[in-house]
């Protein structure tokens, strides 16, 4: 994926799990020099706080790292539960799916 | 968010205890899956499991605590029912949700979480924890009997916490096991230990059983050597003892038979004790040469046709003489007619000799039977010496197998015998790779049979019998001992021979072509031309090559002499050896004379007859 890390969730994480990804990805995008992640949460159900936070969490990190975060594939009953829950996950930002997560990621490189 | 009635009575489905992390995830997916089984839409399905799922984490970040499902029917609407307990909550901050506020970030979540279900409701407790009661709204259609017990067979079927509980499960069984697997090592280091020194001691043993074995080895050899020095010393002895013995034997008998003048009764009677004891003494040097031979391995066997119906009338000869007393009697039953075996006849005769002249001297009356039998389908032949004498003793029949070995008995003590000869004749048996065997019922009587194999195949044949010598009538003998000359001269006086005698091989040979003798005797030690070199002048010239030789030797062949004398010499007498009355037999045979000798039966029979 070149710079590009590409992270899929296929599990419903707990909340250990979730805190593990958040420091692997930190750890990656320092060592792989990686400009861009884009995190692929199509397989997941439900999005709590918790891990609406993590991802919050992982974006801004991935930011002072000099890296983007584009998070891709949410389902519409977990968008429609997160804007309920009154979770709007600030500083994330989001796409349909891969393919346009990746141009989003391109153009603010490119921007950059 | 409906309006709905308080819940009165809620059908329990299902729990979850709140215990660790991990079962955040089984709460929210099990109130997914029951959400799913009570019909709600995937919307719905969403909503509740997060909301379980922010629950169940307030719970777990307090002290843990459970989440329990269930369905209340007596509501308008009916509810699905989560009860979370175990939550911390401020006291005050509850309440009613208000439609179309909007919440602040960090505003109290409860009440968003609130906003996913359609009754929520928190019953503070003493501890500070809280209770909350929350309920979503059911369609009735979909709440069947059918569909709750649906939803709960899947439920189990998931065996909820199973994997999790396993995992816990196993590990600590891991655990164990690896304290266990710690706890072996610490045993099989402590068996390493013990091994290594128990090795230690087992090499110092070690060290001692080779230094043992090392001496047993030295032990053996230095028995083996006196064995075979003994064997030396007897073989040697007996040869030694012979040559005087059977000058012994021959002088008396000369004197015996009045050659030199006549003998007073006293002197007669003297000579004659010499005579006998003589015979004895010579019969145990016999026995013991033969024994020491059988044991060195040194004697051999030489097959050849035999007839056993021959073999028999020639042991009548011999041993008629031996039945001493009228009340016993010697018997040779007839063999199977035309039965020729593949065996060595002398040591068939030894043997059958020896068990008949015991047998008559442990006989006091009745009769000793020589019989002959086929037997094991035609393959063995079993010559058999019957007796009604004393018999044996089950526990002596292995006892008399054995050197110097002899029974007490009352007849033991009156006749004689070097307790060789059945130890001997098991031996010879044994060569001739047959057996000896003995059945006996004390007091009435033994019997010894002596099992041969039919071997009827042709071997060598043995030398055919000088008939042509017929009209001579010397009989030449090549020895350089003047003893020996003197006593063939003896022996052959009174017959129709006259004895020509060379004492040196050339002379011999000049001799055998200018006389053509009957049969020649040929000593095989002689200084100048030996016996084998005047052998080789007899054969290689036509004129003496048909004369039958007797090679007449007190030495034993080795197997390399034996073969130089194959199929060139008619016989080999011994000087001295046994099977003497055997040698007169192959002389009379050679001869073609068998009435030879049987004029002076007292001459032919015992030890002493041929040098």
């Amino acid at each position: 994926m070149g710079d590009f890390l590409l992270v899929t969730i296929q599990v419903d994480m707990h909340d250990r799990l979730a805190i593990t990804l958040q420091e692997d990805l930190t750890e990656r995008i320092v060592n792989d020099r990686t400009r861009g992640v884009l995190i692929d949460i199509s397989a997941l159900d439900i999005v709590d706080s918790f891990i609406g936070r993590t991802l919050g969490n992982i974006a801004s990190m991935s930011r002072i790292l000099d890296a983007e975060t584009v998070v891709v594939g949410m389902q519409p009953s977990v968008a429609i539960t997160l804007v309920e829950l009154g979770l709007s996950l600030p500083g994330i930002r989001t796409a349909l799916n891969v393919d346009r997560g990746m141009d989003l990621l391109r153009e603010s490189l490119e921007r950059g | 968010m409906i309006p709905v009635t308080p819940p009165i009575g809620v059908s329990p489905l299902f729990s979850v205890p709140l215990r660790r992390h991990v079962d955040i995830v089984t709460a929210r997916q099990r109130a997914r899956r029951i959400a799913a089984g009570l019909g709600f839409n995937h919307q719905d399905q969403v909503r509740i499991a997060t909301a379980v799922s922010e629950l169940a984490r307030r719970a777990l970040e307090r002290s843990g605590g459970r989440i329990d499902f269930g369905v209340s029917q007596n509501s308008e609407p009916p509810l699905l029912m989560i009860t979370v307990s175990g939550c911390a909550v401020p006291r005050g901050r509850r309440a009613a949700f208000v439609p179309g506020r909007e919440l602040a970030a960090g505003d109290d979540d409860l009440v968003t979480i609130e906003r996913l279900l359609d009754l929520f409701h928190v019953e503070h407790c003493e501890n500070g924890e809280a209770i909350i009661r929350m309920g979503k709204a059911l369609l009735p259609a979909s709440l069947t009997e059918r569909a709750i017990s649906n939803v709960l067979a899947g439920l189990v079927a998931e065996a909820p916490d199973a994997t999790f509980e396993e995992l816990q499960r196993q590990n600590s069984e891991l655990i164990e096991t690896l304290e266990l697997l710690r706890r072996r090592e610490a045993e099989l280091g402590d068996r390493q230990t013990e091994l290594r020194r128990l090795n230690l001691e087992l090499e110092e043993t070690n060290r001692g059983v080779v230094a043992l074995y090392a001496e047993l080895d030295e032990k053996t050899l230095a028995v083996k050597r006196a064995d075979e020095l003994k064997s030396r010393f007897l073989s040697y002895m007996s040869h030694e003892f012979r040559t005087p013995v059977n000058a012994i034997l021959a002088l008396s008998q000369l004197l015996l038979r009045h050659v030199d003048g006549d003998l007073s009764a006293e002197q007669e009677r003297q000579i004659g004790y010499i005579r006998r004891a003589g015979g004895e003494l010579l019969e145990m040097v016999n026995d013991l040469l033969d024994l020491s031979k059988v044991e060195s391995g040194r004697i051999e066997i030489r097959k050849a046709p035999m007839d056993v119906g021959q073999l028999f009338r020639a042991l009548r000869g011999i041993m008629r003489p031996l039945a001493l007393s009228d009340a016993v009697v010697l018997v040779f039953d007839e063999p199977p007619a035309g039965l020729i075996l593949q065996s060595d006849e002398t040591k068939v005769t030894q043997v059958l000799r020896n068990l008949i002249s015991n047998a008559l001297k442990f006989t006091e009356q009745g009769e000793v039977r020589v019989s002959c039998a086929v037997a094991s389908g035609g393959n063995q032949v079993l010559l058999s010496v019957t007796d009604t004498g004393i018999g044996i003793a089950p526990q002596d029949r292995e006892l008399i197998f054995q050197e110097f070995a002899q029974i007490d008995n009352k007849l033991q003590r009156r006749v004689k015998g070097t307790g060789l000869g059945l130890p001997l004749s098991r031996k010879l048996a044994a060569l001739l790779g047959g057996d000896l065997s003995v059945q006996s019922v004390p007091g009435e009587g033994s019997t010894f049979t002596l099992a041969l194999p039919m071997e009827t195949s042709a071997g060598e044949a043995p030398v055919p019998a000088g008939r042509r010598a017929e009209s001579s009538d010397a009989i030449l003998i090549i020895d350089d001992e003047e003893a020996a000359r003197y006593i063939a001269r003896q022996v052959f006086r009174g017959t129709r021979y006259r004895i020509v005698e060379a004492s040196e091989g050339g002379e011999g040979a000049e001799r055998a072509r200018f006389e053509q003798p009957a049969l020649i005797l040929l000593d095989l030690a002689m200084p100048g031309r030996n016996g084998f070199d005047v052998l080789d002048d007899l054969k290689s010239n036509p004129e003496t090559v048909h004369i039958p030789v007797v090679v007449h030797t007190s030495r034993h062949l080795s197997p390399a002499e034996i073969e130089r004398l194959r199929g060139r010499h008619a016989a080999v007498l011994p000087k001295g050896g046994s099977g003497r009355r055997e040698a007169l037999q192959v002389i009379r045979e050679l001869l073609a004379e068998p009435e030879l000798f049987d004029q002076e039966p007292e001459f032919a029979e015992p030890e002493g007859g041929i040098p």
